[in-house]
């Protein structure tokens, strides 16, 4: 918690330096190359942005802290009810991708087998997730399933309103290609945890008991195993936000992600200033209710503030 | 049993050293020529076809090693530079030094790194230059954090007290027996954070804020291939194939070294 509200300081601190410091006054931008520097200065007395930048940024955050976000530079539309117009679709994303990746990560796992042609398979895989960049995944299945097999509709979006299979269909790609790298980790981190567990008298009395090996890698050994991934989620919300601005894009989704992409081509700063901070807030949030869930799952642990 | 990580990691490392190096010997066309045979499908001529200026895409995928190299390389240099001196002290000496530095290295970890980097790339400008500094100052918490943590470790070693025991500087102690101790952790985190950087870099490339055109660069390539996929999906795919083989091999090769 005590991280949290430098971090979000800082970081708008440094956007707001970004946009008026560097790229110059937003004014000027707004105007376009032939504006006057009469207009210029005019616009820029109008909205404030002749003061001091330390000004600037103490009136933004006090009516960010409002909830108000100010008016786009591009849309003149509310960035609060853009926001809000976005973050539906990418709160959807990342819980479809999180779910996917960590259920099949410990399914998969946890599935008993001896045999090290498999292990050594689903190790592969795990690297695999990791190291392909969402952008080639998200391209390989635009490739194949869109523009090859025309199984799915190349991108977009479809709310729930259109009727759940389209809804599913637009989604599916993109559940995919932000899980991939979810599901390595996880694995990853699960693995390792559940290969200690097996390990502990407790396995062997249940084998020792003539319980099947299904029963006692499911029922034994992988709720004792589960915790780090539950961490693991919390710790790995910065590269989803990450994943879901590049997925986004890939698949044209109407997200936070591409809100933020697009704020940032068009030099918009007030739209590129509230999801910069949102996406920070939303990170540091996540890594508390992970610590949470942490402390709620595991009765060995109690919560020490 | 060696790994297989061990044997796969350094061969497609190699791989894509040789060809970075090679890039004027082995590429068939220039990387820039653009003409008037747009589009075109593989052919003799152009093995993976050309792209929507007519410039061959396997000599722009061969160059493209180049920028992706020295941007993960530089920017894993300048992320070392930095977070290996300011963990070692921490780690080492300890007090104030390391409260300040862990309550830093906290507060840039919560950080998502690729957003970090789109914001401060849009700040300062995506030349090559530019793009090495921000992705080396985007990387070194996790290095400073390994490094402190190690330190840490050797610190309490019998030997290192014998060194204290005989009167031994800080600094000495460090150089000669805190670092060499440290220096495999180290060498594994470097070949994991040069895939992080291409990784990264790409991924910036591909959201247009990469290297500004013409240079060859495989992010943007995907991304400007994207819009052609129906007519020559290599324009997208063999880049793409590029980032993934390298930053698999720094990866598989770092993850299996420790």
């Amino acid at each position: 918690m005590c991280v949290m509200v430098p971090t979000a300081l800082l970081v708008t601190a440094l956007l707001f330096c970004s946009v008026n410091g560097l790229l110059g006054s937003p004014a000027a931008m707004m105007l376009g190359q032939d504006a006057s520097p009469q207009t210029i200065a005019e616009l820029d007395a109008e909205y404030g942005f002749d003061q001091p930048l330390a000004v600037q940024y103490m009136r933004w955050l006090g009516e960010a802290l409002r909830g108000d976000l100010g008016r786009s530079y591009t849309t003149r539309q509310s960035v609060a009810q853009a926001v809000g117009n976005s973050l539906p679709v990418t709160i959807e994303l990342a819980v479809w991708s999180i779910l996917l990746a960590t259920s099949l990560a410990i399914v998969l796992n946890t599935i008993p087998t001896a045999r090290l042609l498999i292990t050594r398979t689903t190790a592969a895989v795990n690297v695999v997730g990791i190291t392909v960049p969402n952008f080639m995944l998200g391209i390989s299945l635009i490739f194949l399933f869109s523009v090859e097999l025309q199984w799915l509709p190349t991108t977009g979006w479809a709310p729930w309103s259109d009727g759940v299979i389209t809804h599913l269909r637009h989604i599916i790609m993109p559940v995919l290609t932000l899980s991939s790298y979810y599901f390595g980790v996880f694995s990853i981190v699960y693995r390792a945890e559940l290969h200690a567990v097996t390990r502990q008298m407790f396995i062997r009395v249940a084998q020792a008991k003539g319980l099947g090996e299904w029963r006692v890698a499911f029922r034994h050994a992988m709720p004792n195993a589960i915790l780090p991934v539950i961490t693991f989620v919390g710790i790995s919300a910065g590269q989803l936000a990450g994943g879901a601005v590049v997925t986004e894009t890939i698949f044209s989704m109407p997200g936070i992600g591409r809100l933020f992409v697009r704020s940032i081509e068009t030099h918009d700063f007030p739209t590129m200033l509230a999801v910069g901070m949102l996406i920070v807030v939303s990170v540091v949030l996540m890594n508390l209710l992970a610590d949470i869930a942490y402390t709620i799952a595991n009765p060995q642990i109690r919560f020490d503030p | 049993m060696i790994r297989p990580g061990l044997i796969i990691g350094p061969l497609a490392i190699a791989t894509t050293m040789i060809v970075a190096i090679l890039a004027p010997e082995i590429s068939p066309h220039s990387p820039y020529r653009s003409s008037v045979d747009m589009l075109a499908l593989p052919s003799p001529a152009h093995l993976l076809g050309t792209d929507d200026l007519g410039r061959d895409i396997a000599s722009r995928v061969i160059y493209g090693a180049r920028t992706s190299l020295t941007i993960g390389f530089g920017a894993t240099i300048v992320a070392m530079a930095i977070g290996i001196p300011l963990g070692l002290t921490a780690g080492y000496i300890r007090g104030r030094v390391d409260t300040v530095l862990v309550a830093l290295i906290d507060l840039f970890i919560a950080l998502p790194g690729l957003v970090l980097a789109l914001i401060i790339t849009v700040m300062v400008g995506p030349t090559l230059r530019n793009l090495v500094l921000v992705l080396g100052f985007v990387m070194w918490p996790p290095i400073a954090r390994l490094v402190r943590g190690q330190a840490l470790a050797v610190r309490e070693t019998v030997f290192v007290e014998a060194a204290r025991a005989i009167g031994g500087s800080r600094a000495w102690i460090i150089r000669r027996h805190v670092w060499p101790n440290i220096l495999p952790v180290v060498a594994s985190q470097f070949a994991v954070s040069v895939s992080f950087a291409i990784f990264t870099s790409a991924s910036l490339s591909f959201l247009g804020l990469g290297i500004p055109a013409p240079t060859a660069d495989w992010g943007g390539m995907v991304r400007s291939g994207y819009d052609y996929l129906a007519i020559n999906p290599l324009m997208s795919l063999a880049p793409g194939a590029a980032v993934t083989f390298t930053v698999m091999g720094f990866y598989v090769f770092g993850a299996s070294f420790k």
